[in-house]
């Protein structure tokens, strides 16, 4: 957060430390002081209340301690990082060095280490051993302790004079960190108190050094190396003390007494001290609220700071009273506040109020619309620039801002047809002025819309699916697209053909997955129940069909990026497929050509590819075309990570696999829950149409040994219910459609029918579609059919002949439908049978081979491979050098030659080889394996 | 005991034993082991000469997996030591195994055979196909390692040049030993009057053709067989490929060291000091080829017993074609 309200919860606590030993500090000498404290320590279960001061420098001396132990090791990166860390302990202390002087003990250690540092410098053969990342860590923190000593200057040269008392202080100080950190404190106080002797002093001198800073502070503000920006920390702090002291000037009028005091009565001071910080800090929030004033009253003396200093919010000053405000300062104005931006430190928030108030000034002066937008496109853009991470998501507040700038700005621009705004447009001919020229202001409002589709699309995604506040927050999306919308006109009007592809897509984005129900009941011939309803509906425009079309067909047409184009298509297709117009929708894809080229995609895209093929094996399947429909959904279903394609959940992994950074990654591409496809309605229609297509399909080769799974994942299923020990009624839907396949094993279409089509699977799966009963009917017709082929290829063999009206009566198809397939089936020669006409029977052939007959042709099949092997074997052993390797190479040249001779020839020989190939080489059998098809011809001609 | 009548000797083998002699008492022992779970047990008898004669056997308990401590040796000598006790011939001359459809040629086979005939020298294995025999033609035959085999396993050196130089092949691992049963008179005399009094229905029993169950399991079988064949051979293959391979690179490596040998000896720089080719180029580990013997070896039992089978079927098959006329199988 911001260093402000660092600062002001630390003073908080200061202070109720502070208000906690005022008495004791007020009564009690140094010595009483010890005792106290070391009594709370023994008890040890009490907090051990300190005053600020002396927190801050046990941490400093704590800090210290390191570096020196550093030192005496010559660890220099340690020391280096050690003082950086002390540099930045002393700017926080710093409100406390004001009123007790630097400490004795920090002088000296800066001394010591420069003096330390020259001395390994010099020391050229030291220097030399040392390594790498010591020797760099030296020459920087001499560099850094050089710059940094110039403050101390006079502080370190007294010091130098005057060693001895910093050295008995250094028993002391050996003393003292020995023993507990009680005894810390009682040291810290008798250094204090001893260098209170000198504070005067050295108080009024910390007054040039602090001025010459804020000089280099103002100086340095465009460099941006990390000394320089430490630097400028600094000066923006001391800015603020000396500004606050400037304030405390005329109310508490003290400082300046305090100071004189100081050196009499150092206890009455911190308390006196206290009590002004305390005002002094409500002071400050009272400064935010009304910042003019006191800000006005500032003005003269800090202008110069004033743009570098990040700390815009300590003085949210606008313009110096009765300064003309016209375009030209305001501008000015909206630069100096957007340097801040990005700046550290810089208050985000604080910033975004600032450009409210600057808009609003602006307003009341009526400086013209131009400037108006050019504050607007600042106040969105910092908007989204409030969250530093990437991943976070906007707050709810900030969402609602964000989302009402972009309406206002949305109105002026729909109100005033004169503006220019484009992101080509350079700052110095921008035009803001009221005047007879349109007005021309950069900025991009696609990119902010953009922008916020995609905040949009975070704030869903972080939020919980399940809460009332995804509801909430998923209203809003009526808003987005009204606001997309409205760019869309502005943009048809105004834009290029790029960006008008671009709020396209983000419109298509907005539409695809959405079911229109209207058009649905529409097409189904049912209008609104009532008249007034029926008005509404035709009032709300045309269908997302129509709108879709003429949108894609827009991109299509005026495209020139791919990916556009490719995301435009997808959700055509998806589109198509959702309202189940499955032709248009499979052309498409045919003709896109997608299936090739996708995998060089970026995964968002992928995404919204897998996305749509699944959706396009649901259409098929509802079409009842269940092969498509498999085919489709095959891909995304037999990886097993269906959710991880689709983008919607991360699958369980360890971390080898994926670590953080992936992890983010991936979950930044998760689709948000709202446009999630149910992946068990997935996993259903993907089995189910397995189960359609597999069971024929086993009963129909159940001995043929080369016969193939046409779904895996379907037969891993089967195994699991076979593993069951015990097999009870079906609960999950997988173990519907396994016992419903086994049903379908013995052509028992109707216990078949009732496992897949039941209340249970009903509310799972089948009610999700938009016209379950028609979907219901078609599943019916595809089990009686399919347990029909089923049951004739299982029990053919059972029956000599078998009458088709029992079939019909069997399966309740009737007659033609029950020819045709059997017919199919007789044509395929699937089934040995031919159709005796007069009598309407099925008359069978038995031809079918039998299992032994079957068992041996297997054999024969394995025995040739077996002597294949073997000859591979012997090819080696006859072949010189790996002839086995060359074949291929060789093969080409011999081919060529067998070529040039004569068939007759070429039959004999190589009928004569036979397997009696003992003598000759290696490469006669290679040719016999290479020519085998052209041997067979040849013989078989002759 | 048992009147001894003089088997025809079978082809000559180089083995102590050449015919063995089997007491009609040992089979009953067999019969009551019916099942398809292996049998084993322990054989007793004496040689006589080159003739090995079994006269009393008995099994070794089927143990279940719960008493894994089952002390077998102990369990033997327990068994010999009581059969001692009423004067039965206790010389341990081998050992029986059932078998399943002729299925019995194994790595477990081998070596618990190889381990008995190094013991005792003439000891044999006898297999027993409780289902042929049930079926009416008795199975029973002996196997003994074949003195190459027994030199190959002593020397445990399965490679495929240890088996190439002792030139082992299926077909010689195993030699049979023939047969011959001797019944006491009584049961002859049995036998005969059983004879006389089966009705003639019972003796058709010869003429039945056997249901092609049986064919069906030895084709499966045979098909398993040729599978772990096959495979085996893709190994070996592999194998030689990587080593011919290996050879090439060596061979090139050489060539190369003295290519530049020489150069340097033309150039008077002291040769390239020699390195350990064998470290440099390890060659890959040879597949065992004992299992593919092994199994080459099954694989002809099966041939043999299905073309047994088979000749039979054809043979009732002609003869019924004979009887019939034309007018059925044509």
């Amino acid at each position: 957060m911001s260093r402000f309200f660092a600062t002001g919860s630390d003073s908080e606590s200061e202070e109720s430390s502070s208000a906690d030993e005022i008495t004791p500090k007020a009564t009690g000498t140094t010595f009483n002081k010890q005792d106290l404290l070391l009594s709370d320590d023994e008890e040890d279960t009490k907090r051990v209340v300190r005053s600020a001061k002396d927190k801050r420098f046990e941490e400093l001396t704590n800090l210290i301690k390191t570096i020196r132990n550093a030192m005496k090791i010559r660890d220099m990166a340690k020391c280096l990082e050690e003082f950086e860390q002390l540099c930045r302990a002393f700017l926080k202390s710093k409100t406390i060095m004001d009123k007790e002087g630097v400490p004795q003990f920090y002088i000296r250690l800066l001394a010591d280490l420069e003096d330390y540092l020259n001395q390994l410098w010099e020391d050229k053969e030291g220097k030399k051993k040392m390594n790498k990342n010591n020797a760099k860590a030296l020459s920087t923190l001499r560099q850094k302790i050089r710059k940094y000593n110039k403050d101390f200057e006079t502080e370190i040269a007294s010091y130098k004079e005057n060693p001895e008392q910093s050295a008995e202080e250094e028993e002391k100080d050996d003393a003292g960190s020995a023993s507990s950190s009680g005894s810390d404190d009682d040291d810290d106080e008798g250094i204090t108190a001893k260098s209170l002797l000198k504070k005067k002093p050295q108080e009024e001198e910390k007054k040039a050094p602090e001025a010459s800073k804020f000089l280099k502070g103002a100086a340095d503000e465009e460099s941006e190396s990390e000394d320089d920006e430490e630097s400028e920390d600094w000066g923006s702090d001391s800015v603020d003390s000396g500004s606050e002291s400037e304030d405390n000037e005329g109310a508490a009028a003290s400082l300046a007494v305090v100071f004189l005091k100081k050196a009499q009565d150092s206890d009455k001071l911190t308390d006196d001290k206290k009590d002004s910080r305390r005002k002094k800090h409500k002071k400050k929030e009272r400064l935010e609220e009304e910042a003019d004033e006191e800000a006005e009253a500032e003005e003269g003396g800090w202008e110069k700071v004033k743009g570098g200093a990040p700390m815009v919010k300590e003085k949210p000053k606008m313009f110096a009273k009765g300064t003309e405000i016209n375009s030209a300062v305001v501008v000015k104005k909206l630069t100096e506040i957007l340097q801040a931006r990005g700046k550290k430190g810089t208050d985000r928030a604080a910033q975004i109020e600032l450009l409210h108030a600057l808009a609003g000034i602006s307003n009341e002066n009526n400086l013209g619309e131009g400037i108006l937008i050019k504050i607007k496109f600042n106040i969105i853009a910092s908007l989204y620039d409030y969250n530093p991470n990437l991943a976070a998501f906007m707050k709810p507040d900030m969402w609602k801002k964000c989302l009402e700038c972009i309406d206002e700005l949305m109105d002026i621009l729909f109100a005033n047809s004169n503006i220019f705004i484009g992101e080509n447009i350079a700052e110095d001919s921008e035009n803001l002025a009221i005047s007879d020229q349109p007005f021309r202001v950069r900025g991009c409002i696609l990119t902010l819309v953009e922008r916020m589709d995609e905040e949009f699309t975070k704030i869903m995604q972080n939020t919980d699916p399940h809460s009332q506040e995804y509801v909430d927050n998923l209203k809003d999306e009526g808003r987005v697209c009204g606001i997309i919308d409205r760019l869309l006109q502005y943009l048809e009007t105004k834009g290029s053909t790029e960006e008008v592809c671009r709020v396209y897509l983000r419109r298509i984005m907005h539409t695809y997955y959405k079911f229109d129900y209207k058009a649905h009941r529409r097409s189904l011939g049912l209008q609104g129940e009532t008249k007034s309803e029926q008005d509404q509906e035709e009032s709300e425009g045309e269908d997302s069909a129509v709108i879709m079309d003429r949108l894609c067909k827009f991109i299509y047409a005026k495209d020139r990026t791919d990916r556009i184009r490719t995301c435009a298509i997808l959700c055509h297709i998806y589109h198509h497929a959702l309202h189940s117009r499955w032709f248009q929708a499979r052309d498409l894809m045919l003709m896109s050509h997608l299936q090739d080229n996708i995998q060089h995609a970026d995964p968002p895209v992928q995404i919204l590819y897998n996305r749509t093929m699944v959706q396009l094996g649901i259409c098929a399947f509802r079409q009842g075309m269940i092969k498509d429909a498999h085919n489709a959904l095959l891909d995304i279903q037999s990886s097993g990570r269906a959710k991880e394609l689709l983008g919607q959940g991360l699958l369980m992994r360890n971390m080898q696999e994926r670590n953080a950074e992936q992890e983010k990654i991936e979950k930044r591409r998760q689709v948000p829950f709202h446009m999630h496809i149910n992946l068990e309605l997935l996993e259903c229609v993907y089995l189910v149409s397995a189960m359609l297509l597999e069971i024929p399909y086993m009963a129909a080769h159940e001995f043929d040994a080369r016969r193939r799974m046409i779904s895996k994942q379907f037969h891993h299923q089967l195994r699991v219910g076979e593993r069951q020990p015990l097999l009870g009624p079906p609960e999950s839907m997988r173990e519907h459609v396994v016992a419903a396949s086994k049903a379908m094993k013995m052509g028992d279409w109707r216990t078949c029918h009732s496992f897949i089509i039941n209340e249970k699977m009903n509310s799972k799966v089948w009610d999700l579609f938009p016209e379950t009963q028609c979907v219901r009917e078609m599943l019916v017709r595809k089990i009686q059919e399919e347990s029909l082929r089923t049951y004739l290829f299982t029990y053919s063999s059972v029956y000599d002949s078998i009458s088709m009206e029992t079939l019909s009566e069997m399966f309740e198809l009737d007659l033609p439908t029950v020819h045709s397939i059997i017919s199919k089936m007789i044509i395929n020669e699937e089934l040995m049978a031919s159709l005796d006409q007069p009598t309407q029977t099925v008359v069978m052939h038995r031809t079918e081979p039998t299992s032994l007959q079957n068992m041996a042709l297997q054999l024969a099949e394995k025995l040739g491979g077996l002597v294949e092997n073997n000859e591979r074997v012997f090819d080696l052993k006859q072949g010189v050098y790996g002839g086995y390797f060359n074949r291929d190479q060789k093969g080409g040249y011999q081919q060529k030659q067998s070529y040039q001779r004569a068939p007759d020839q070429r039959g004999g020989y190589q009928q004569k080889q036979g397997y009696h190939r003992d003598q000759k080489g290696g490469y006669q059998q290679k040719q016999n394996y290479q020519r085998g098809g052209y041997r067979n011809q040849n013989q078989s001609s002759y | 005991m048992a009147s001894r009548k003089e088997a025809p000797s079978g082809k000559s083998l180089d083995s102590p034993v050449r015919q063995i002699q089997i007491e009609g008492l040992v089979r009953p022992h067999h019969q009551a082991l019916q099942g398809s779970e292996v049998v084993q047990g322990v054989l007793l008898g004496l040689v006589v000469e080159d003739r090995l004669e079994i006269t009393n056997c008995f099994p070794f308990p089927q143990h279940t997996e719960d008493d894994a401590d089952f002390d077998e040796v102990q369990y033997q000598m327990e068994m010999m030591r009581s059969l001692r006790h009423v004067n039965i011939d206790h010389l341990h001359v081998g050992w029986y195994q059932s078998t399943f459809y002729g299925s019995f040629v194994s790595r477990a086979l081998l070596d618990s055979q190889f381990s008995y005939q190094h013991a005792i020298e003439e000891s044999v294995v006898l297999i027993y196909d409780p289902i042929k025999t049930a079926q009416g033609s008795l199975c029973l035959k002996a196997y003994r390692l074949t003195p190459k085999l027994m030199e190959i396993c002593r020397e445990k050196d399965f490679s495929a040049d240890g088996l190439k130089k002792a030139s082992v092949g299926y077909e010689n691992m195993f030699e049979e030993v023939p047969i011959v049963i001797k019944n006491s008179h009584l049961i002859n005399v049995l036998l005969w009057e059983l004879e006389d009094k089966s009705t003639a229905a019972d003796k058709h029993e010869l003429l039945n053709l056997s249901s092609s169950t049986h064919l069906e399991k030895s084709l499966q079988m045979l098909m398993d067989r040729v599978d772990e064949m096959s495979q085996d051979i893709v190994k070996y293959n592999n194998y030689c490929r990587s080593l011919s391979k290996q050879q090439q690179q060596k061979h090139q490596y050489i060539q190369r060291r003295q290519q530049e040998n020489a150069q340097r000896q033309s150039r008077g720089e002291p040769p390239l000091p020699e390195e350990d080719l064998s470290k440099m180029f390890k060659p890959p580990q040879p597949p065992p080829r004992m299992d593919t013997l092994l199994i080459a070896s099954q694989l002809s039992t099966y041939c043999q017993t299905i073309k047994e089978f088979t000749s039979q079927n054809l043979g009732k098959l002609f003869m019924a074609e004979a009887l019939q006329g034309t007018s059925s199988y044509s």
